[in-house]
């Protein structure tokens, strides 16, 4: 029954209002970072520069493309995907007809919050497939399978993104607050995704941060491969599923 | 026999107010059943947890045997609920809606789009099947709200104030379909209302609500004869004024 729910309800958040306005910060995301590129802000230049030298256009551009723009509507679009699950729905007097049928409120949330969780996907993916046509011909030295390596494993910090949305937010029980803080958590953890590249002592410490696993591809540019992709990807993964229950948990205490 | 519905002592208290005060009454299977009583009387909050959507503060209810509080979710499979105050997720179309209520029971697939047909065509819904839920009106939202309840072809429904938006047709149309359910299917039907006629016309047996408390439970007949009175509108008046008194 779950999973036929969930697939009915990544197709109906699929065709929600916000969708559009989500694809559209994608697309304006993917316009934006190839003129961003031709003309980078000088502090961002010598920045990046010393970060990752200057021998590489395509390490250049992969920090661009993963940190200034992916991370920050990652971070944007988690927010207005996923922090009115459940509660938009109490508030809009639409839950009382859900919870009146034989699904546990705590399994609802799971399904909401999962989907939300794919469409999120669905949207990052389908943004990656459409950039790469765009980047080959406008970004020097464009390596089109590392890129979409590098989204497969940046995807998941995106989906851990709308799972803490969701789940701050039942947690706090009312949506305005709730997005707040989720907004406020969600691009704390963002702003300090980068931290193990500038600074390689606190690497490990870093990397307790979900944001840092996701991005980990653009430090192992060039040698990407399972090895590198897969122990970050299991891990978000497991963060996702306990982010989520712990929002199942929380949800018990709804009031419809 | 086991009754379709069996509260006992049932009591809700939200902080210093009580909303429901020791609920006692049965209702057979089959039976089309009336809840009358004043806004705030406590019909919302009975009807409520004979779901499991609010717990009580005290005393047991049992929907075809099963605890309310214990057995939620069996309770829930074998019901239809149509609350008062409710809406539709407005960027899905009936359709997609219904297939989803049907995908909450486990039925998914064929059998879920052809049980959502049947029911669009039941109600008429034919035309706007396809049409997003935003911006239908009262009448059109409320028809699709009784399609959803019957989804799961419930053995007992529970409907709060079903006939308000529905035009004279739409609301007779209703009243013919709820006690078609009772008759040909031995659905029982709960139901509330503050349209007396529509009670009358629909329950031998009504319970009557103030403030709280249960203060009549009994055929309509009965109750008009014991306070000499012909008209709904009467009985309910002369139970309030006794009360008040």
């Amino acid at each position: 029954m779950t999973l036929a729910l969930l697939r009915l309800d990544v197709r109906a958040g699929l065709r929600e209002r916000k969708i559009w306005f989500a694809a559209a910060i994608y697309v304006y995301t993917l316009l934006a970072v190839p003129l961003l590129l031709l003309n980078p802000p000088p502090h961002v230049a010598a920045a990046m520069s010393a970060f990752f030298g200057d021998q590489d256009p395509f390490t250049f551009f992969m920090y661009v493309w993963t940190d200034l723009a992916m991370n920050k509507v990652v971070a944007m679009l988690g927010v207005v995907l996923a922090a009115g699950v459940v509660l938009r729905e109490r508030d809009t007097r639409v839950l009382p007809i859900f919870a009146s049928k034989p699904i546990s409120m705590p399994r609802y949330f799971a399904v909401r919050a999962t989907s939300a969780c794919l469409v999120t996907a669905v949207l990052y993916i389908t943004t990656q497939l459409i950039a790469v046509p765009v980047f080959m011909a406008r970004v020097p030295g464009f390596r089109p399978g590392e890129f979409l390596a590098a989204g497969l494993l940046h995807v998941w910090a995106a989906m851990f993104a709308t799972a803490l949305a969701a789940t701050l937010t039942v947690i706090v029980g009312r949506r305005g607050p709730g997005l707040l803080l989720s907004l406020i958590v969600i691009m704390t953890l963002v702003g300090m995704a980068f931290l193990g590249f500038y600074h390689p002592a606190w690497r490990s410490i870093a990397l307790l941060n979900p944001f840092a696993l996701g991005v980990e591809a653009v430090g192992h540019l060039g040698a990407l491969g399972p090895g590198v992709l897969l122990p970050p990807m299991l891990g978000l993964a497991a963060i996702c599923a306990a982010t989520i229950l712990v929002g199942a948990f929380a949800v018990r205490r709804l009031e419809v | 026999m086991i009754h379709a519905i069996e509260i006992d002592g049932l009591t809700k208290q939200f902080g210093a107010v009580r909303a429901v005060d020791d609920l006692r009454l049965q209702v057979a299977p089959g039976e089309v059943f009336g809840f009358m009583g004043h806004n705030g009387a406590g019909k919302t909050t009975t009807l409520r947890m004979l779901l499991g959507l609010t717990a009580p503060t005290r005393g047991t209810a049992r929907v075809l045997g099963r605890d309310v509080s214990r057995e939620t979710l069996a309770v829930r499979r074998a019901c239809g609920y149509l609350p008062a105050d409710y809406a539709l997720p407005p960027d899905m179309t009936p359709r997609q809606f219904l297939v989803y209520v049907a995908a909450m029971f486990g039925v998914t697939g064929e059998p879920a789009a052809a049980r959502a047909d049947e029911l669009l065509r039941q109600f008429g819904l034919q035309a706007a099947a396809d049409r997003k839920l935003r911006g239908f009106s009262t009448g059109m939202t409320q028809k699709v709200g009784l399609a959803q309840a019957l989804i799961n072809e419930p053995r007992v429904l529970l409907l709060d104030e079903p006939t308000s938006g529905l035009d004279p047709l739409g609301r007779h149309e209703l009243l013919e379909l709820l006690r078609g359910l009772a008759r040909d299917r031995g659905v029982t039907v709960v139901f509330s209302s503050h349209i007396l006629s529509d009670v009358e016309s629909l329950c031998r047996r009504v319970a009557v609500m103030h403030h709280a408390r249960l203060i009549a439970c009994d055929e309509v007949a009965a109750l008009k004869a014991a306070h000499g009175v012909a008209s709904m509108d009467d009985l309910y008046l002369a139970l309030v004024r006794r009360e008040a008194a």
